[in-house]
Order: C-alpha cells, then sequence, then structure tokens
C-alpha cells in the first residue's frame, strides 16, 4: 500500500463527494469501508467527528478534505490535527462559500503576526 | 552574528509571503473549478432528473483512480503529488473494446470509425470464436464499470456530467498542490519562530 501512494477522504455535502468520486477518489475497501461521508441533514457532529477520527488513524490516507462548515461543527479536532500527514484541506460548499479566516492553517500562520513574536 | 540573524529572518520572512501569495492564487482556482463542478452537475440534474445523480448511485464496488504519492523532504516539510492510476488502463487495448460496446463516450467519433473497421476482419472468423472474444468484452465491461464512475449514473450520460468530471479532476490535482503548499507554509513559519527566538536571544 506504501508503494501505490496514498488515499484523498472526502467529508462533504451530497454534491461535493459525488463531483470527487466522479473525479476518482472513491475507495470502498476489504472491510466495506468507504473513504468518504456524505453529510446530510439528519447526520450527526459525533459521528463526523468520528469518521474525521477514524480517518486520521488510517495510515492508507494522505490528504483528507472537508467542506469548512462541516469543519467548523469538529473544529476542536481540526485544530488538534497538528501532524503534517494527513493534511486536512477546507474546501467551500454550494451554499457556504470558503472564508480564509476560519481556516485553521491559515488562521495558525496569522498568528504568526501576533505582537507577542515580535516583542 | 546577529546581521546573519536578521538577514536570515527576512529572507524567510519574504518565502513565507510568497507562499502565502501562491496559495491564495491556487485557492482562487480551486474555488472556481469546484464552483464549475458543481454547476455541471446540477446542469446533468437537470438534464437526467432530480434523483438520478444522487448519493444513491454510487456503485457497489469503488476502486481509487487517483492517489497522493507523499515524501518528506527535508525541513520536515512534506511533498504530495497526485498520480492518476487510469493513464496506465486507457493505453490497453481492453479499453478500445469497451467504448466499442458502449458507443458514444468522449471521442467516441474516432473509436466508432476502429469499431468499423475492425468488423470486416472479425467476419471470417468462425461464430465460436465471436462469442468467446464478446464474453472477454462483457468481462472487461465489468471491469470497466467499476472503475469509471461515470457509467454508476447511465451509459448515456449528458455531456454536462463528463464535464463535471473534468473539473473534479483538476480540483483533485489542485489540491494535492494545495496541500503540499500548507505543509510548506507551516514549515516556513515554525522556521520564522524559531528565528524570531533566536534574535530574541541575541538582543539580550
Amino acid at each position: 500500500m506504501a508503494g501505490r501512494g496514498k488515499l484523498i477522504a472526502v467529508i462533504g455535502d451530497e454534491d461535493t463527494c459525488t463531483g470527487f468520486l466522479l473525479g476518482g477518489v472513491g475507495e470502498l475497501n476489504k472491510n466495506r469501508k468507504p473513504n468518504f461521508l456524505v453529510v446530510e441533514k439528519d447526520t450527526s457532529i459525533t459521528e463526523i467527528e468520528e469518521t474525521f477520527k477514524s480517518f486520521l488513524a488510517r495510515d492508507d490516507i494522505g490528504i483528507i478534505l472537508i467542506n469548512q462548515f462541516i469543519a467548523e461543527m469538529i473544529r476542536h479536532a481540526i485544530d488538534g490535527h497538528m501532524l503534517s500527514i494527513p493534511a486536512v484541506l477546507e474546501i467551500p460548499s454550494k451554499e457556504h462559500p470558503y472564508d480564509a479566516s476560519k481556516d485553521s492553517i491559515l488562521r495558525r500562520a496569522k498568528g504568526m503576526f501576533s505582537a507577542e513574536d515580535f516583542r | 552574528m546577529k546581521d546573519d540573524v536578521s538577514l536570515r529572518l527576512d529572507g524567510c520572512l519574504l518565502r513565507f509571503m510568497d507562499q502565502l501569495e501562491s496559495l491564495e492564487e491556487k485557492r482562487q482556482r480551486f474555488n472556481s473549478l469546484i464552483e464549475q463542478g458543481w454547476f455541471s452537475i446540477s446542469k446533468a440534474r437537470y438534464a437526467m432528473g432530480n434523483k438520478q445523480v444522487s448519493a444513491l448511485q454510487y456503485g457497489s464496488e469503488i476502486q481509487p483512480q487517483v492517489r497522493v504519492c507523499v515524501r518528506e523532504l527535508t525541513g520536515g516539510v512534506t511533498e504530495f503529488q497526485a498520480e492518476r492510476e487510469e493513464t496506465q488502463g486507457s493505453e490497453d487495448p481492453k479499453t478500445k473494446d469497451d467504448v466499442e460496446d458502449c458507443g458514444p463516450m468522449e471521442g467516441g467519433l474516432r473509436r466508432r470509425t476502429t469499431a468499423k473497421t475492425k468488423n470486416p476482419q472479425e467476419e471470417p472468423v468462425p461464430v465460436k470464436e465471436c462469442v468467446s472474444k464478446d464474453d472477454v468484452r462483457l468481462e472487461s465491461k465489468g471491469l470497466q464499470r467499476h472503475q469509471d464512475p461515470l457509467k454508476w449514473f447511465g451509459i448515456l450520460v449528458p455531456q454536462s456530467l463528463k464535464q463535471a468530471q473534468v473539473a473534479f479532476r483538476q480540483v483533485i490535482e489542485l489540491s494535492a498542490e494545495i496541500a503540499a503548499l500548507q505543509g510548506a507554509v507551516i514549515s516556513t513559519r515554525e522556521e520564522l519562530h524559531n528565528l524570531l527566538e533566536e534574535k530574541r536571544r541575541q538582543s539580550h
């Protein structure tokens, strides 16, 4: 598996998941576990968080794409992930455009320029 | 000594700014491409019917066509590169047979002519052999069905769904580039932080 490269996982609304699966990122492994989660109105935050954590724990996943409005629901879990692999990318959704000020990576980068650093 | 640290700090800060600028550009391209993809999906849904393009149509067997090669470079920087497995398969003669069976696919016109040229060659072949070839074709068709996610939504899918697929393929490649850049931004930020600390220690 390591020689073949890693997978891209997706947590998003139906259209986002459909698009990325059309692009060819989807996988159902031998245990029938998918590398994507379609978040619908009735999907609980616990389920989203558990799926996100299970993706973090999988060593065959290199990038996790997550709609920003879903990332907002599990912000604490995303902020707690400090490793470079898997990389977490916050992406826009149809109803919620991308807001750079909410992105955990850019917020970390912005934190560089606080008054404390230049004292 | 202090000037040396200041110079390194300046260089690091400039690199950091460049990386942020590049990240911003890639993000804009990513956002416009993904919007294009959603728009094409919506058009396909309008053409095919509301329930024809949804999660219910996902295949029962899903195999990845794209993987990311992850390499850890020196300095804690991680490089991500999207690699499409499909390109190897497209050179395979099996795929030609698949397209013959399915008819209108991308570049169908060119392939239809190959089908016509093949038919006269197959005429003198005994019937038994033809049947066995058809079986092979069906098998390869079955494999292709698993591989090409477009076929989850039907054989004759609208052009807009194919456009959506193209847009999302570009989005996937960009997402690998953005992931690599994000890693580089975080790494440069760490370096910048360390240099600031060093400068502070020297000034005291």
